[in-house]
């Protein structure tokens, strides 16, 4: 009982992060319905840009957050206008492709620029696991997790009460009726990457938090893909659901299946999901039937 | 008619692909005045207010607007220029709530601050929408739709408000209730450009009108004159 206590608990925390990381997906996709394939390359070179911050700059924490964002966003706004404007009228498949290759390309530039830099981010924080009531709860993830649930407040505010925030949400509702009401449809496509950046900064800080920097955070990404599914691609509330799910699961399977498999299921479980959620529900749990599928 | 106006446009040609929509039409708006824009289904009408709006880019003809020529602006610059598009089908964000696409309307004022005021104004005006401005604009009735639509484009301050078939589809209080509306407006100095299938009606509420056929105009001058002269009665308004 204590067992499964702590592997629930564990995977509600891993779950809020991965929250973080699946509303970076859902940004973009609902205001142009393209589907960002390098979501991990943008965590990874978020905690990168970090941990260059501190190690690199000489920063603390604090600053060399800031100078992530600085620079994650810089990188936003040098794709959407070197990339993304000049293929605006492309099929949505070339774009989703240029998604994939600017992974790619971040991963190559990453491992130059980087270089010799190590990846971690120390956390000032206790090792000791707090119990709370019996059960163990490793303090770096909880602290993390309530920085992530802060972080989806702060979006979720963004969005419902910022005029931007109304602006994105009316293209993602109807991209002409946006337009005609005046809304410059790239800047706020701008907006939304630069947000990507912003998050890829905090959920890729976050996850080096609990496991450790370096290049194995692009993994991350694959994660966004069942939850988005399970979450219906383009609702907020769906895909935080759908991140806890996730977590959960592959707690529970790493905790109770993995033994005896000999490892590695944990990591399998999640997509046997998405693919009883493709067969029961095509688009998603919170989603809606119009979704159409690439 | 050789008005100078608050909206020239000089021979504009339209095309989608081979189908040539619009084929080099002039028409003059004046300041603060009602122009009525008629002709059958498929005559270029909606074709011409899409151009004039920047939702289509004609291939010829230039669309001058207070003396510039909009033609190439992107559509949210000609919104911020206060010429403002109430589209056949009404374009609601239809899982939005009746008070954030009211919202939406004002979006291109940069001023902010006039927001609250607009809206006042707007809910005094249709005390319908305040009574919904929580609802879900899909779940409105299509008059209800009708309305916000306008109110929303009123939310924008426009100095021409061009309304495509305003009254398609409507109950006839509600076409009364719409064409109400269109008086005030041009008081506060607002010039309509209105596109109508009801002839009658719209050619009632003009001081001006033109008579699209086949992307041409072929019928022009001051709407009375126009709801005088036998061709268009025989073919515009139903009478023998
Ligand atoms: N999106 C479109 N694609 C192709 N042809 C169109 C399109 N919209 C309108 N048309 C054609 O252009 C002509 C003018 O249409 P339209 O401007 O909608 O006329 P009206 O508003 O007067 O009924 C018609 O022949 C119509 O079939
Ligand atoms: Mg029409």
């Amino acid at each position: 009982m204590e067992f499964l206590a702590f592997l629930v608990v564990d995977g509600v925390l891993a779950g809020a992060i991965y929250a973080l990381v699946a509303l970076a997906f859902v940004v973009v996709y609902k205001a142009s319905r393209m589907i960002n394939f390098a979501v991990g390359d943008w965590m990874m070179l978020g905690s990168r840009m970090v941990a260059s911050g501190i190690h690199g700059v000489g920063l603390g924490l604090g600053g060399a957050l800031a100078f992530g964002c600085v620079g994650m966003v810089a990188v936003a706004m040098a794709f959407d206008r070197v990339v993304l404007r000049r293929l605006f009228s492309r099929s949505l498949l070339t774009l989703i492709m240029v998604t994939i290759g600017l992974g790619i390309f971040m991963r190559g530039s990453a491992a130059l620029v980087f270089a010799g830099l190590p990846g971690g981010i120390a956390r000032p924080l206790p090792l000791d696991p707090l119990v709370i009531v019996g059960v163990p709860v490793a303090v770096e993830k909880l602290v993390a997790a309530a920085i992530a649930g802060a972080c989806i407040g702060a979006l979720s505010w963004f969005f419902h009460g910022s005029r931007t925030g109304l602006a994105l949400r009316a293209i993602a509702s109807d991209q002409q009726v946006a337009m005609a009401v005046g809304i410059d449809l790239h800047r706020h496509f701008a907006i939304a990457w630069g947000l990507v950046g912003v998050l890829s900064v905090l959920s890729g800080t976050l996850w080096s938090f609990v496991a450790g920097g370096g290049f194995g955070i692009e993994l991350l990404g694959l994660k966004v893909f069942p939850i988005v599914i399970v979450g219906g691609l383009d609702s907020f509330p769906g895909s935080i659901i759908g991140a806890f799910i996730v977590g959960i699961l592959e707690s529970l399977t790493a905790g109770y299946v993995d033994p005896l498999v000999g490892g590695g299921f944990s990591h399998v479980a999640s997509y046997l999901v998405l693919m009883a959620a493709l067969f029961v529900r095509p688009y998603g749990l919170f989603g809606r039937p119009d979704i159409v599928r690439v | 008619m050789a008005v100078s106006g608050l909206l020239e446009v000089d021979d504009l040609h339209v095309s989608y692909g081979r189908i040539r929509a619009v084929q080099g039409v002039s028409l003059t708006v004046p300041d603060a005045a009602v122009v009525a824009l008629i002709g059958a289904n498929g005559a270029g009408k909606s074709t011409l207010l899409r151009a004039i709006s920047g939702i289509i880019r004609p291939h010829r003809g230039a669309v001058r607007y207070l003396g510039e020529d909009l033609v190439g602006l992107p559509v949210h610059q000609i919104v911020r220029r206060r010429v403002i598009h109430v589209p056949e089908g009404r374009g609601m964000l239809a899982r939005m709530t009746v008070l954030e696409n009211l919202r939406l309307g004002g979006f291109a004022l940069k001023g902010a601050g006039h927001g609250k005021s607009d809206l006042e104004r707007v809910f005094a005006l249709f005390p319908v929408l305040r009574e919904r401005r929580a609802q879900l604009a899909g779940s409105l009735s299509g008059g209800e739709q009708q309305i916000l639509a306008i109110a929303r484009a009123m939310m924008a301050r426009p100095r021409l408000l061009m309304l495509d078939e305003p009254s398609l589809g409507l109950a006839p209080l509600l076409v009364r209730e719409i064409f109400r509306i269109i008086p005030r407006l041009t008081a506060e100095g607002t010039a309509v450009l209105l596109v109508e299938q009801n002839a009658r009606m719209a050619l009632q509420c003009a001081a001006y009108a033109y008579v699209l056929q086949t992307g041409r105009v072929v019928l022009s001058g001051r709407a009375a004159d126009l709801l005088a002269a036998p061709e268009v009665q025989h073919a515009y308004l139903g009478a023998g």
